[in-house]
């Protein structure tokens, strides 16, 4: 009897933290993404009525160039791969409105997407993202059978999805949309949808505990074609259901705390900047908002 | 560069249609362009599913500079949109492709097709009515034969010029998918209808039943990675007809081989160049244009960043290849992005197959002189230049511009490009589509 409230407590608090390592992973995507940034801002300059941008300023950075060759920086090649996976997953799930989409578009987006399959993925991971000893799996891992889990917070809504009765969703919606104003980027959808797939969480667990990149390292590409992207989306799959507590999760906590700071301490001002080192690319986000949000996922 | 020196080009801009203010609706953007068989007419579809036909004046004495202007000859809705009550799906009006019959009698014919639905039009003059007629008054209402008392016989009298487009077939329910091309047969009688991933051989005579020909869907759609992109009958030999893939390559394939076409008898490829692979590869090789040329010994593809000549002989690479607008190469990330790396150009040969032409984005066009090895890009804009002004050449550099008629890469306007174009058959008039303008261009008499 006394060791049940313990239990109860400690698989409360994996869940936030679990929760929170994905999203010290996404924030960690998302300043890559400013990347995305830049070239967001020119391509609406680019489409936009008579105005144009110069992009010397970028080019002389000259750092993490959209589509540097493969051979020239690993991080690079990461990112560009990073990228067009978001984009072709973007793509393939927005629908274009009353018109049957074309067939011709729907394959090239998908042969796209098994060619970034096909290659592997670099074991180079990007610096800056924070890395983890090998400590306990269990709490994430646990998460691997809630492959639904990030699928049903998705707020990658397209309009002939029915509206969901989950509390979670509409939650994370709002909560999307404060992480949207401190990131004004059109990314950010991208990115919650691209963490998807059978055994994406488990890679991520690895890629914050190990050193491979995170997201979508090898998942069949077939089976994540083939599902409905509805049903998936509205899987009301219970958050942490199968999550089982362990003796480690003190452990964990304590770990996942070490890391929190440090990570977030390393944020500050957010917002486009003309300039391409990943450095000046932070997102204004710290412990309390991040707390905030996790009340507001898991109502906890 | 053609023309003298920095200067000038030989091409000069003689007429611009549609309206040039900065608003432009959905329904007026421009979707195919094409000449007739004599260079007399040329049609135009837009989106709204309406066909504008052009006819060139009579050559006028007091201006012998220029060739005749094209004015509007005739307009009508060609499709209306429709609704497909099993998906649930609308079905656009948009004019994918017009195609002209090679002229029989005073009327014209064209073919015209939306993703669904081909139609046979029939454009005809009229310039007489019949009048005098015993029963009937001359504003419509009839007499009685009891009030007759003596009988005339009704005579022809001319009237006002009237242009009538009439309907004559329709070819419906043949297509599961987007029709992307049609084209009409050297026998005149038969022509293709290409969609994503079937062909089908119709006689124009009958609108109930067309033969499959090329069938490329597989038995599980997952398995789906090639869709039909383009596909053009050969201009002499009525057996032989050419497709293209979103893969980048063209079969010829033979009708008197089989009835399916499956099998083709030839196969263009170009090898895949290692250096330049990308994760875009497949989707800058997908051919967006099939065109034989006149002669019928060559054919042209065009694919996002170049324009490349077969020789029908020789299947292994192109004997000619051209960089459209290459320094896009390493914009390809942006470009899948913003979707602009789906667009599909058009491309045109000159009428003896010297030149070769496509267009590109910020309203720029690329013309290729395949004997002199020469190419040029010329801006489709009626602010620069007026009527009869030869045009002047426009380069493109990475870095900043540093001189007149210079654009850097990152100052492009991609929501301006030119799709669709078309060759005079005879003279050396082209004509091609901004996104709601036609713009004529015609080369300097030396």
């Amino acid at each position: 009897i006394l060791q049940r409230p313990l239990l109860f407590r400690s698989f409360e608090n994996i869940l936030k933290y679990n929760l929170k390592l994905e999203i010290i992973n996404i924030i960690n995507i998302m300043r890559f993404a400013s990347f995305l940034c830049v070239s967001l801002s020119d391509i609406h300059y680019m489409l936009g009525k008579g105005l144009k941008r110069k992009l010397e300023q970028e080019e002389e950075n000259g750092v993490m160039k959209m589509s540097c060759p493969q051979e020239a920086s690993p991080a690079c090649y990461w990112l560009q791969r990073q990228t067009v996976l978001n984009l072709s997953l973007l793509k393939l799930h927005s629908r274009p409105g009353h018109t049957e989409p074309g067939l011709a578009r729907w394959v090239l987006i998908t042969n796209t997407l098994r060619r970034i399959q096909d290659v592997p993925a670099p074991q180079f991971f990007p610096s800056g993202v924070e890395t983890h000893s090998e400590g306990s799996l269990t709490p994430v891992s646990g998460l691997e059978e809630d492959r639904h889990l990030f699928l049903c917070l998705s707020p990658s809504i397209s309009r002939q999805q029915p509206p969901s009765s989950s509390v979670i969703k509409d939650s994370f919606t709002s909560a999307l949309a404060e992480i949207e104003d401190l990131c004004p980027t059109v990314g950010i959808t991208t990115l919650f949808s691209t963490e998807m797939g059978p055994s994406s969480l488990s890679d991520s667990a690895q890629s914050l505990f190990g050193h491979t990149p995170p997201l979508l390292a090898d998942f069949s590409l077939d089976d994540f074609l083939l599902t409905e992207i509805d049903s998936l989306l509205f899987d009301n799959v219970p958050c942490g259901s199968s999550l089982s507590g362990s003796s480690g999760a003190s452990k964990v906590i304590s770990m996942v705390t070490d890391d929190l700071v440090k990570t977030l301490a390393g944020y500050g001002n957010g917002g486009i900047s003309q300039s391409a080192l990943p450095s000046n690319q932070t997102f204004k986000l710290d412990l309390n908002e991040l707390d905030h949000i996790m009340e507001v996922l898991v109502g906890l | 560069m053609d023309g003298d020196g920095e200067g000038q080009s030989r091409w000069c801009l003689s007429q611009v249609k549609g309206a040039v203010d900065d608003d432009v609706a959905e329904a007026d953007i421009i979707s195919a362009v094409e000449f007739n068989h004599s260079g007399e007419l040329l049609a135009t579809g837009d989106r709204g599913g309406r066909i504008v036909i052009f006819q060139q004046e009579q050559e006028s004495k007091s201006l012998p500079q220029c060739r005749a202007e094209y004015n509007v000859y005739s307009t009508f809705q060609s499709h209306e949109p429709e609704f497909d009550y099993l998906k649930s799906l609308e079905i656009e009006e948009k004019i994918n492709k017009i195609r002209w019959l090679p002229q029989k009698n005073a009327a014209h014919f064209l073919l015209s097709t939306n993703d669904k639905t081909i139609k046979l039009w029939k454009i005809s003059e009229r310039d007489k009515r019949p009048e005098g007629y015993n029963l009937k008054e001359e504003d419509g209402r009839f007499r009685h034969p009891s009030s007759l008392t003596t009988l005339r016989v009704p005579v022809f009298q001319p009237m006002d010029l009237m242009v009538e487009a009439s309907p004559r077939r329709v070819y419906a329910n043949a297509h599961t998918y987007h029709i992307n091309s049609i084209s009409v047969n050297s026998d005149n009688e038969t022509y293709l209808s290409a969609d994503d991933l079937r062909i089908n051989l119709w006689h124009l005579d009958f609108t109930d039943r067309s033969f499959n020909i090329v069938d490329i869907k597989p038995v599980n759609m997952e398995e789906l990675t090639e869709v039909i992109t383009a596909s053009e009958f050969h201009p002499l030999q009525c057996n032989t007809f050419v497709y293209g893939s979103s893969k980048g390559s063209v079969r010829l394939c033979d009708m008197r081989a089989s009835a399916l076409c499956d099998q083709h008898s030839k196969l263009f490829e170009e090898p895949e160049d290692p250096s330049t692979r990308s994760f875009f590869s497949e989707i800058i090789s997908s051919i967006s244009d099939v065109k034989f040329s006149h002669s019928g010994r060559y054919m042209m593809t065009r694919d996002y960043l170049t324009l490349k000549i077969w020789d029908l002989h020789m299947e292994s690479r192109p004997v000619e290849t051209y960089q459209v607008h290459g320094y896009l190469r390493s914009k390809l990330c942006s470009l899948y992005e913003n979707d602009c790396i789906f667009d599909k150009f058009e491309c045109c040969w000159r009428s003896d197959d010297s030149e070769v032409m496509t267009g590109s984005y910020n309203n720029f066009f690329r013309m290729f002189n395949r004997d002199a090895q020469q190419d040029v890009t010329l801006e489709a804009s009626w602010e620069n230049g007026s009527p009869g002004c030869p045009l002047k050449p426009w380069r493109v550099c990475t870095g900043s511009r540093r001189k007149r008629n210079e654009i850097g890469v990152d100052c492009l306007d991609f929501s301006r490009k030119i799709l669709y174009t078309s060759w005079h058959p005879q003279d050396n008039v082209v004509a091609l589509a901004t996104v709601n303008n036609l713009y004529i261009f015609q080369e300097k008499p030396n």
